[in-house]
């Protein structure tokens, strides 16, 4: 105990600023999805009406969970708790990796294995620290539904679901951390296992049994796979049902057992699974600083393209729904007609809306390229290249092209899953073309986004990384919701989403995404000028 | 024959922090020139006002008589670089970065010449270039610097301790390499800690001390500015006789011996005398650099100031 808590201290002290943010970020949605319960959607009736709707289109259930009644905090947990768990997941598993393989990988735990605490304790400290962490979580959490005036044993459930998959989860990620060399490769098997918990759940509600008054659905058996299913089935506010959590806290018992026999056979620094060589040559891709840039920044593209495609896709499939929400739930017609302006067509202010979260997706990527170039800049390996004959103002624009081509890719893509999913529609050609000016009409403003982060690189580079996800975070909710909660007009204007066209009824005033481009153009072209005269500022 | 790198009263502040003072330096073509000083002295600041990295505050630096922020780009086709501490991309393999940097430098235009120099080099610095950077150690990033420098040649390295990381056998590859280059007749500015590589491999030096140039020379120039140490065996009453002979300095008796310093060409005139005091284990060693580094290196900057033409003051004096 007395080794044991200086390890745990210096975890805590690590994170306190990170974790604070995790839990305090879940909890304060789980606050706004519970408060959206009695706003957007409505009264009882209404609610029942949408869940009813899940009967027509299951997909949707995909991103929100098993509908199990209409009552406030049924419905608030039919919306958000997936989600909560999914971040909960998110949160376990990258503290664990952190921890463990992160800092063997850094060498730090060879300093502090070198002295009594030995190979083990460290990891024991690791186990205690992701366990309280979570359990912080699911107080905050249950915190949170009981603020909304919701009953307290039912929020009490929710929090301790959603608080043991983050424990299912942390031992996920340690032993992720034992199989591989590096954190980059744990937290990539982790992740995509969190992600996939998420959608295996997903299709199993999808495919599961209604209740004949389509207010109840009972999961299908691939919930059971999945450590998020095991949270939805305690029910909460319905069965209040706490056994399922027993399979997410044995699997975490046995991982943990596992993790500690693999440790005990291992070296320190060693991993299960040998590291991957790569290439003794450079291929034809990585002729000059574009290609670099391309290379650092591809891995990270595709996955906002995955997101991408899903959400152009579902924008199309979900359409067939569009006609029923019209008579069934006017509360959230009304929600989507203010999002795309009031002379659009159901239809075409639902495959809008998606739109929107689309160019969000393109604008986080271009801003990802900007914030790769700030950490090359940081870490030191910018160095080499700008000693070698390229100039400051080319390194630069190379990011920014990067930055361009991924915002071009990313809406053409989610075009592309929007035309798969037209397929399906009554009128195939007109939904097609709705998406197709839906993508481009994003462009403009994701594009906005590129040339911001890269004027702030150039002006305030070590604010590159937080001054970017704040100014998408900013633009994305004033620009799209803003008006749904009622902020003046200004304030919703400040955002270059406001500004995207809307490609709806018809005619398509294109005179904001002409401003737009203008505007972008003009931050890049200032940003890339003023590299040539801007040194490299290095540290942190 | 000219300057390749010519500095005169460079400066550079970061806010407040002084980094450069009023720094001179002058590289001649051809030459193999040690740059040293004790950590934080602005040796990484001045490469990086070379490179165009950074932009200096005051003074001018010129390389290949022209301006290395404003020319960067075009300076650095005849520039091969090496940093102090090397920063790969985790997920490009060894040889992808050497690939990558020689493409950048134009290294890589006639294709089978490229590929038998890093070939070669690989080989000699048993560099595994499969391995992703991420998976590197100290000494091998170091390694894979110092390939993709050497693979592309250059008519002016810059190393910023290139050997810091690397074990004795490829400290002597790298000497090697070195010297293939000077042959060559390229210029190297080499900033280092290790005496006996710049010993081995350095025509002329400058050390720098606080932002400011403190020593420059030759070797053979600096040498002069040591003495020798002599010690023997102690005997009561003899520390005085030797305090009084010309030439002899710093006179201390320590663990049973009396130590002291003289003057280099006056060593020989001292034996005789000694001879007559009867002295016992007699030893003399020769003057070393080291000593004048570590006068340099040291924390007073009164002992570090004193005018080197006067050295005066007690060089290697115990504190």
């Amino acid at each position: 105990m007395g080794l044991l808590l200086p390890l745990l201290a210096q975890r805590a002290r690590r994170d306190r600023l990170q974790l604070a943010l995790w839990i305090v970020g879940t909890a304060g949605l789980a606050l706004m999805a519970t408060a959206a319960v009695g706003s957007t959607f409505g009264d009882e009736t209404e609610r029942e009406a949408i869940l009813r709707l899940t009967i027509v289109a299951p997909a949707i259930l995909i991103f929100r969970g098993t509908p199990n009644g209409a009552g406030e905090g049924e419905f608030a947990v039919f919306l958000i708790l997936a989600f909560l768990a999914l971040l909960a997941g998110l949160m376990s598993t990258f503290l664990a990796v952190r921890h463990t393989r992160g800092d063997e990988e850094q060498s730090r735990a060879e300093l502090v294995a070198a002295t009594p605490a030995a190979r083990t304790l460290p990891t024991v400290a690791t186990v205690v620290h992701g366990v309280l962490a979570n359990l912080l979580l699911a107080i905050a959490v249950a915190g949170a539904f009981m603020a909304s005036g919701l009953d307290a044993s039912g929020s009490a459930v929710a929090g301790i679901a959603v608080g043991a998959t983050g424990v299912a989860f942390l031992a996920i990620g340690l032993v992720a951390a034992q199989l591989f060399r590096t954190s980059r490769s744990a937290n990539a098997l982790s992740v995509s296992l969190v992600l996939a918990a998420y959608l295996v759940r997903g299709l199993g509600d999808a495919l599961g049994e209604a209740s004949d008054d389509g207010l109840v659905r009972t999961a299908a058996w691939p919930s059971w796979l999945s450590p998020i299913g095991w949270a939805q089935r305690t029910e909460p506010f319905a069965a209040n049902d706490l056994a399922p959590l027993l399979l997410s806290v044995g699997l975490a018992a046995v991982l943990i057992g596992l993790v500690f026999m693999f440790q005990s056979a291992r070296d320190s620094g060693a991993s299960l699974l040998p590291g991957r060589a790569g290439r003794a040559t450079a291929g034809p891709m990585l002729r000059g600083n574009v290609g670099l840039a391309w290379r650092l920044n591809v891995g990270a593209i595709a996955s906002w393209a995955v997101g991408a495609v899903l959400a152009g896709a579902l924008a199309t499939t979900l359409t067939p729904l569009v006609d029923q929400i019209g008579t069934d739930a006017p509360a959230i017609a009304d929600t989507l007609r203010q999002v795309a302006g009031p002379s659009a067509s159901l239809e075409e202010a639902f495959t809008v809306t998606f739109f929107s979260m689309v160019g969000i997706l393109a604008a986080a990527a271009a801003l990802q390229a900007v914030m790769r170039a700030r950490q090359e800049e940081a870490h030191g390996s910018a160095e080499p290249v700008l000693a070698a004959p390229v100039p400051r103002r080319a390194w630069l624009g190379g990011y920014a092209l990067v930055g361009a081509l991924a915002i071009v890719l990313i809406l053409v893509l989610a075009a592309g899953g929007a035309l798969l999913g037209s397929l399906a529609a009554d009128d195939p050609a007109a939904s097609a073309e709705n998406a197709l000016k839906s993508a481009l009409a994003q462009a403009p403003a994701a594009l906005v986004f590129l040339g911001l982060g890269l004027l702030v690189f150039v002006l305030a580079p070590r604010l590159t990384i937080p001054v970017g996800w704040a100014l998408l975070a900013a633009g994305a909710f004033f620009g799209i919701f803003g008006e749904i909660l009622g902020l003046p007009d200004w304030v919703h204007d400040l955002s270059p989403f406001a500004h995207a066209p809307l490609p709806v009824g018809g005619e398509v005033d294109w005179t904001g995404g002409f401003w737009m481009l203008g505007v972008s153009a003009a931050a890049v072209a200032l940003a890339v000028a003023a590299m040539g005269r801007r040194e490299l500022t290095t540290d942190g | 024959m000219g300057s390749v790198i010519s500095i005169r009263g460079l400066e550079k502040h970061f806010g407040r922090t002084v980094a450069l003072d009023g720094l001179d330096l002058e590289v001649a073509s051809g030459e193999i020139h040690g740059f040293l000083g004790p950590n934080g002295a602005g040796k990484s600041t001045t490469i990086r006002i070379l490179l165009g990295l950074a932009r200096a505050s005051g003074g001018e630096a010129r390389l290949f008589d022209r301006d290395p922020w404003r020319d960067a780009a075009e300076l650095h086709r005849r520039v091969a670089y090496v940093p102090g501490d090397v920063s790969l991309w985790p997920n490009l393999s060894g040889g992808e970065a050497i690939d990558l940097l020689s493409r950048l430098r134009g290294g890589t235009a006639d294709r089978a010449v490229y590929a038998e120099r890093k070939a070669r080099l690989v080989e000699a610095f048993q560099l595994d270039p499969r391995k992703k950077g991420r998976a590197y150690s100290k000494g091998n990033r170091q390694k894979v610097a110092l390939v993709a420098a050497f693979a592309t040649p250059a008519e002016l390295y810059i190393l910023d301790e290139p050997t810091s990381g690397l074990d004795p056998l490829m400290e002597q590859v790298f000497n090697r390499e070195i010297a293939r280059a000077a042959a060559g007749g390229a210029t190297v500015l080499l900033s280092s800690h290790i005496l006996s590589e710049v010993e081995a491999l350095c025509d002329r030096v400058s050390i720098i001390r606080a932002g400011r140039r403190v020593e420059t020379g030759t070797l053979a120039d600096l040498r002069h500015l040591t003495r020798s140490s002599v010690a023997f065996a102690h005997v009561p009453g003899q520390e005085s006789a030797v305090e009084s002979l010309d030439g002899a300095h710093d006179v201390v008796v320590s663990a049973g011996r009396v130590q002291f310093t003289a003057d280099s060409d006056r060593v020989a005139a001292l034996l005789p005398e000694l001879g007559r005091l009867g002295v016992e284990g007699l030893t003399v060693a020769p003057p070393s650099l080291e000593e004048l580094f570590l006068r340099h290196y040291g924390d007073d900057p009164a002992m570090a100031d004193a005018p080197p033409s006067a050295p005066t003051t007690g060089a290697g004096a115990p504190r």
